[in-house]
């Protein structure tokens, strides 16, 4: 028979709002999975470091709209599944991705983006084999996280920083919205 | 997938909105003239050449750059450096660098009404991306809302031209090269083998988009001359319908909607 670490490896999606809950998340996560004796890794967003790049950048050269920071989201998403997700679940690890799509796809319905457009364009991403969502914190405080934290705060501040009407606490409760109605079709699990 | 009928009636009425404030702009607005072609075709030199004269007779004109908006060009400036780059991440990029330069520079140039020269379009990403082997409608969903030229001259050579004054000039960069797909070590040869795809490419746009055709061959003048004329008989349209997307999304973002309909 089998052991549970010669499995398939697994692509595993966490996504959420907060960099912070995240990397709790994948904590508990790859606690759990080495409980079962299954080797695991975490890719991060901004492995690239296209977000670290534009964040050192000036102020004034940072006003991208949701679309651009779209299309650098999948960029640097490109980038990890080439160094980092394929070749960790080729060698039989299976990877955290915290985070992966819903969370771009989050912050895309929050700006109203078009959904066939932000389909077709993560279309090179593979379908992940199961959906972790974190437990959303602090909904009526909006952003209080550093900026530069994590991908749905970095980007909030961006465009923040450029739309007038954006309303970055409006947006964050959107996106949970969306993250909440997509974890309930998709059947994602919550992780606190 | 739907759109909920909350987005569709706000979409209506903003829709409305718009098509007034795009006819009240017509008359002014800016065209937008694009330098297509492969490397070594002379784009630079007629777009200098053009430019200056458009300013003589009084135009204000706005150039811009394939690759050059402060948020992208150092990224790609690096990962060239440092070969990291996948044909995927490239397009990407390079679509992130036009959206930002639409949003930044071309369309509050055209809205101001000031001509805008582009030195190589989105064409070029196209046609070097379709040559890396990615899917031509997967680019344009990556590129969209696109936003039409008035006008896209394309300039054509010979290999053998093309490789000629590229090499006068300096060697091909390992990406200029193609060397990332070709996989071949002599820069030159890598080039002519990647360009001879991007020209193919670039023959499959120009009968899909109509794009106007310029000898890159014959005397710098004459071409020059060329591109007057083609300028000048352009007959003034309203702004495509395929275009109306790109300027709301920029408008909405920019909060010029509002100003405008304040004013």
């Amino acid at each position: 028979m089998a052991s549970r670490t010669e499995a398939r490896p697994q692509l595993i999606a966490l996504d959420g709002t907060r960099h912070a809950d995240l990397r709790k998340a994948a904590r508990d996560l790859r606690e759990r999975l080495a409980s079962h004796k299954i080797k695991s890794g975490v890719s991060w967003w901004d492995a690239s470091g296209v977000f670290f790049e534009v964040g050192l950048g000036k102020k004034k050269h940072r006003a991208a709209s949701p679309r651009t920071l779209l299309l650098l989201y999948a960029a640097d998403l490109a980038f990890r599944l080439r160094w980092e997700i394929r070749p960790a679940l080729a060698s039989g690890q299976t990877v955290i991705a915290a985070p992966y799509l819903d969370t771009a796809l989050a912050f895309g319905e929050a700006c109203r983006l078009p959904r066939d457009w932000m389909a077709s364009l993560f279309a090179f991403a593979p379908a992940p084999d199961a959906r972790y969502v974190t437990r959303e914190r602090g909904r009526a405080s909006g952003w209080k996280a550093n900026g530069r934290e994590g991908f749905a705060e970095f980007v909030s501040t961006v465009v923040a920083g450029v739309a007038p009407s954006f309303d970055p606490s409006d947006a964050r409760r959107r996106m949970i919205e969306h993250l909440e109605t997509t974890a309930r079709r998709q059947k994602s699990r919550t992780i606190t | 997938m739907t759109a909920t009928p909350a987005r569709t009636s706000q979409t209506r009425v903003a829709r409305k909105r718009l098509d007034a404030l795009l006819r009240e702009r017509e008359a002014d607005r800016g065209l937008l003239i694009a330098f297509e072609g492969p490397d070594g075709s002379g784009k630079t030199t007629q777009r200098k050449l053009f430019t200056r004269w458009l300013e003589s007779q009084g135009h204000r004109v706005v150039t811009t750059k394939w690759a050059s908006s402060p948020l992208v060009k150092p990224l790609l400036k690096v990962r060239k450096q440092a070969r990291a780059l996948s044909p995927e991440e490239f397009c990407l990029l390079q679509a992130a660098d036009l959206r930002y330069r639409l949003e930044q520079e071309i369309l509050p140039a055209l809205w101001s009404g000031a001509t805008v020269v582009a030195d190589r379009y989105l064409f070029t990403s196209l046609a070097r991306d379709a040559a890396r082997g990615l899917d031509l409608d997967w680019m344009l969903h990556a590129y969209s809302p696109l936003f039409w030229p008035d006008l896209v001259l394309n300039f054509t050579v010979s290999l053998d031209t093309s490789t000629s004054r590229v090499a006068s000039k300096h060697t091909p960069k390992y990406y200029d090269a193609g060397q990332d797909v070709t996989n071949l070590d002599d820069p030159i040869v890598s080039y002519r083998a990647f360009e001879t795809r991007v020209m193919r490419e670039y023959e499959n746009l120009s009968l899909i988009f109509r794009f106007v055709a310029v000898d890159g061959e014959r005397p710098i003048y004459e071409q020059h001359k060329r591109i007057r004329q083609l300028f000048q008989e352009g007959r003034r349209a309203a702004w495509g319908e395929w275009n109306v997307e790109a300027l709301a999304e920029w408008m909405e973002w920019t909060g010029i909607h509002e100003a405008d309909h304040g004013e």
